[in-house]
């Protein structure tokens, strides 16, 4: 595909959408950081000229037919040039618009969460910082670049979510964050290198290219690299080996949660596998093993969340097990139905973490046994939200989910993998009955009548400035709605999206979507039953089985996993290596240099002292070795 | 003449070591002035021996000299000595420049 003649008006739209939000981060760094509503108003002005930026550019080039290349060189160091650029095409397009959408709504959320919070000016800079390298990371025209601004997404996350540093859990979180994504991005950076040595660019419309690709690398070669680079998508999605470290970053702020942990930095993964699909679809065992990966993560996620008491919890492994929904319909060969999920899930997601927030912010406590108890539920606005929100995640018809869900399990199903169909239904099923367990543990909660109403509360609160918060929400909630409707739209939009794209075929099977709201309407009744109705004991029945609820609660013990693995491998191996080193070598040889520096000053010391006997000595020995050496050597 | 010149070069040699052994090892200068004499006297020793088995009368002159040196050897040494321990209150051989500084300014 050829890149189309520059236009250089929706560059300079571009550019300004990115400049903006990085321009308020330093403004609100260097300058307003302790003026709090003047820094809230930059950030929010920033992300809402780039939401207004991104709104333009969709309707400029809803009818685009090859995508947009801007590039320029950044640096040349002998034979490489290293280019730095926008690429424009209709998935970057969408999901710029929907990471701008989010990052705004989020952060005008953000007015009446944060509020009176001692650090307000410094979290909207780095939700600026957020917003910066996000957008810029979705219309990256090489791999290089989106690594960039993939480690600065992953640092504005680390900052995020160890915001109230001051807590120990949240600090300690951040670090896990951190230190896990980067694991897989160790990963990633290779893929990167062997593709850069093979191929000699990164560029991403070389990369989709099948026939170049094909032409220079061996198909051993695509898996390798293909396979590397997936390990930095398993990190950053928090996918199968490395997931542990997501649930635990709900120790930030929950908006935080909202922005980057469900809606957009995580997704940064699944939406790199989109943007590579041409490459990664070239290689069969990278495609079976996201397959597989997804198919992990979906069902050990789902697993967690039956059994997780905290709110935000619950809709962190809902999150994981939604991410790896979309890498199964990605594996399965299906751009659009990923790409679509991922939009979707975005809306919907946020919109749950912000309901969850409402909660959070009116019961002081995350835990919803004890939300429902407190009287939860008489937070109208925010349990229809969540009503909605999860009626989407499970998939229920008229919902965004539906449309997506259906689309990936469809595709599931046509591509001849009925395995891992079986587990989407599975998953899709014990995504219904947690998220609605949650719902009625809200709605229903036991011995509620000694419980203070929430409106007590309301005293302490900045009651003034809820609004932010529930027009948010609604807006949210309208989108998540609406947003099913838009499938076909969308589908030519993204169908556009030249090189890698098959044609999807809408799902076909008439009974699927039948058999779909039969399998949620069981879940939910049995959530239901164990849940709301009034005998209920609220008891699962994961929980009636010690050893599962253990597991599940447990996370599978992979944290213990790790921790293991740590100890032993880091800590007793690398680690102790390179303490020796340290000590032996490096301080040894220091050491050795002072020790030998003062033992030569002392000799000379000696030699300079006024000690003349030793002197003599050294004469007669001299004298005496010169007479030995004569009368020997003659 | 009775007393072979191998012996009188034995004794010579004896008494050498003997007075590098007393300037080397002991910590009094007067002691290593001694030794420094006794060194003398035993290369005078060797001198007179050879000058008897050679029937040459150089070696006899030059003991005279090695008395002549002597003598103004332990002369100035002593005096030097008397000096170092004037100011150091020692004989020891062992000179700090600081314990000489210390010295001085008294």
């Amino acid at each position: 595909m050829q890149p189309a003649t520059p236009l250089p008006n929706s560059l300079i739209v571009t550019a300004a959408a990115l400049l903006l939000p990085l321009l308020a981060f330093g403004v609100i760094m260097l300058a307003t950081r302790s003026r709090h509503r003047l820094s809230a108003a930059i950030s929010i002005g920033a992300a809402g000229l780039s939401l207004l930026a991104a709104v333009y550019l969709l309707v400029q080039h809803w009818q685009m037919q090859a995508p947009l290349i801007f590039q320029a060189v950044w640096m040349v160091s002998g034979q490489m040039t290293i280019p730095i650029g926008i690429l424009l095409d209709p998935i970057s397009l969408s999901m710029f618009a929907v990471v701008a959408a989010i990052s705004f709504l989020v952060q005008v959320y953000s007015l009446g969460y944060m509020a009176g919070d001692p650090g307000f000016g410094c979290y909207y800079g780095c939700m600026s910082l957020f917003a910066w390298a996000m957008l810029t990371l979705t219309v990256s025209s090489s791999l290089l670049q989106i690594y960039i601004f993939w480690e600065l997404v992953g640092l504005a996350s680390y900052l995020l979510i160890g915001f109230w540093f001051d807590k120990f859990s949240a600090s300690e979180a951040g670090k896990k964050a951190f230190v896990m994504t980067r694991t897989g991005d160790v990963a990633f950076l290779l893929g990167l290198v062997l593709l850069w040595l093979q191929l000699g660019t990164l560029d991403i419309p070389v990369l989709t290219n099948p026939a170049t690709v094909g032409a220079q690398l061996s198909p051993g070669m695509i898996t390798l690299t293909a396979l590397l680079i997936f390990g930095g998508i398993v990190g950053k999605s928090a996918q199968f080996p490395l997931l542990t470290w997501l649930p635990d970053a709900m120790e930030g702020p929950t908006p935080v949660s909202a922005l980057l942990h469900s809606a957009t930095m995580v997704a940064a993964g699944v939406y790199l596998f989109s943007r590579l699909f041409g490459f990664f679809s070239l290689s069969p065992t990278a495609m079976a093993v996201c397959l597989t990966i997804g198919t992990i993560s979906m069902l050990l996620a789902s697993t967690m969340a039956m059994v997780a008491r905290d709110i935000k919890q619950v809709w962190a492994y809902s999150t994981i097990s939604q991410l790896g929904f979309m890498l199964m319909g990605l594996g399965a060969g299906s751009l659009f139905a990923g790409a679509f999920h991922l939009i979707t899930h975005a809306g919907f997601k946020a919109l749950l973490f912000l309901c969850a927030d409402v909660f959070i912010h009116h019961c002081g406590t995350n835990d919803m046994f004890e939300i429902g108890r407190q009287g939860g539920r008489r937070l109208k606005s925010a349990v229809v939200c969540t009503i909605i929100g999860a009626g989407a995640l499970s998939g229920l018809p008229p919902l965004s989910g539906f449309f997506s869900k259906e689309m990936i399990l469809g595709h599931l199903l046509d591509s001849g993998h009925p395995v891992a169909f079986l587990a989407a239904a599975v998953g899709a099923f014990l995504t219904t009955y947690y998220s609605f367990r949650l719902i009625f543990i809200i709605l229903f909660p036991r011995d509620s009548g000694d419980a203070p109403p929430p409106e007590s509360h309301d005293g302490h609160h900045h009651a003034g400035s809820e609004w932010p918060m529930t027009t948010v929400l609604w807006c949210l909630a309208g989108v998540t709605v609406v947003l099913g409707f838009f499938q076909t739209p969308l589908h030519d939009f993204l169908a556009r999206a030249g090189t890698g794209f098959q044609a999807a075929t809408p799902a076909h099977h008439s009974w699927l979507p039948v058999a779909a709201c039969l399998l949620a309407a069981v879940a939910i009744l049995q959530a239901w039953f164990e849940y709301g109705r009034k005998k209920a004991r609220q008891i699962g029945w994961v929980e009636q089985i010690p050893f599962l609820a253990d597991l599940f609660g447990q996370r599978w013990y992979l944290d213990r996993l790790y921790r293991y693995l740590l100890d032993t491998l880091v800590y007793r191996g690398v680690s102790r290596l390179f303490t020796a080193n340290d000590r032996r070598v490096i301080d040894g040889a220091l050491d050795g240099l002072g020790r030998s520096t003062i033992g030569l000053g002392r000799v000379i010391d000696w030699v300079h002292g006024g000690m003349i006997q030793y002197r003599l000595m050294i004469m007669v020995a001299a004298v005496i070795g010169l007479i030995l050496f004569i009368g020997w050597g003659g | 003449m009775i007393v072979p010149l191998n012996h009188i070069l034995l004794l010579s040699g004896l008494l050498f070591s003997l007075g590098m052994f007393c300037t080397l090892a002991r910590r009094n200068l007067i002691m290593m002035l001694l030794g420094i004499e006794i060194m003398l006297n035993a290369a005078a020793v060797a001198f007179v021996g050879a000058s008897l088995h050679w029937q040459q009368m150089e070696g006899q002159a030059i003991v005279i000299f090695i008395l002549a040196v002597a003598a103004t050897e332990v002369t100035i040494g002593l005096a030097a000595i008397l000096v170092v321990y004037r100011r150091t209150d020692s004989v020891d051989p062992d000179m700090d420049a600081a314990l000489w500084e210390k010295g001085g300014s008294r």
